[in-house]
């Protein structure tokens, strides 16, 4: 058994808490655990910020069609936009040993996309860019 | 997010509340960018009614923190709630940030 879940938002960053609260509301009427929740909310804050901040750059700002499916053991993220396409894993990851001085400021939103998420995948496409991802729970 | 600052024993206490993501970390740039050039650089940041940051949380506190030690203070965080302990701890930030469980531990720790 699988529900799915969809919202469309403007590509701006006032939509970002429409975001989260959306997968806060879906969630809790399965039972989510809570550090479950607050993973999914940010993996798709950090996701939907590069799509405001970096693939609509330069265009007008368009929609995130932000869709997913709770199953009993996992949830499946799929982010789709139509601004520039964006290849996450060309993205440097951050030093996480570097002394404070060395430390970046860029590079962690992704960075903890792949820390929190599993089977990330890109697809870039004239309909379109679609992020997806996986996040395995136990209920 | 309401952004609050409270004077102990030479120490600033910057109190937020809410979620820090990349609507709203420009504003808390500011205010602690503010502090530490009008020479406040002993800061403790009172994280206790924050529930969400994501990596834009990140970033200010680096580069608040980098300034406030440059001039000789530093940048401390207290009440750290467990969800944003979790971003703290995955990106390598508790290795390089102070944290103290409390405000009043964290500013008795500036001496």
């Amino acid at each position: 058994m699988s529900q799915r879940f969809q919202i469309t938002r403007a590509a701006e960053l006032e939509s970002l808490q429409m975001f989260r609260d959306f997968i806060a509301e879906c969630c809790a009427h399965h039972n989510i655990p809570n550090e479950i929740v607050f993973e999914l909310k940010l993996a798709v804050d950090e996701a939907c910020t590069n799509i405001i901040q970096h693939g609509y750059k330069g265009m007008d700002p368009g929609s995130i069609v932000l869709a997913f499916r709770i199953e009993p053991d996992r949830i499946l993220v799929q982010i789709t936009d139509f601004g520039h396409a964006f290849e996450p894993a060309s993205a440097p990851a951050p030093d996480l040993n570097a002394a404070l001085e060395d430390r970046e400021l860029g590079g962690l939103g992704l960075f903890l996309i792949y820390q929190t998420m599993d089977n990330i995948d890109y697809q870039a496409s004239q309909d379109g860019n679609t992020l997806t991802f996986t996040k395995y729970y136990r209920p | 997010m309401n952004i609050q600052d409270i004077q102990k024993n030479g120490v600033t206490v910057v109190q937020f509340s809410g979620s820090i993501d990349a609507l709203t970390a420009p504003a808390i740039t500011e205010h602690l960018g503010g502090l530490i050039s009008s020479g406040q650089i002993r800061l403790v940041v009172d994280l206790g009614g924050v529930d969400f940051t994501s990596s834009a949380g990140l970033r200010l506190l680096l580069g608040a923190v980098k300034d406030a030690r440059a001039g000789g203070g530093d940048l401390r965080l207290a009440a750290v709630q467990p969800d944003v302990m979790k971003v703290l701890k995955i990106s390598g930030f508790t290795n390089i940030l102070k944290l103290f469980e409390n405000v009043d531990d964290a500013v008795a720790s500036f001496g």
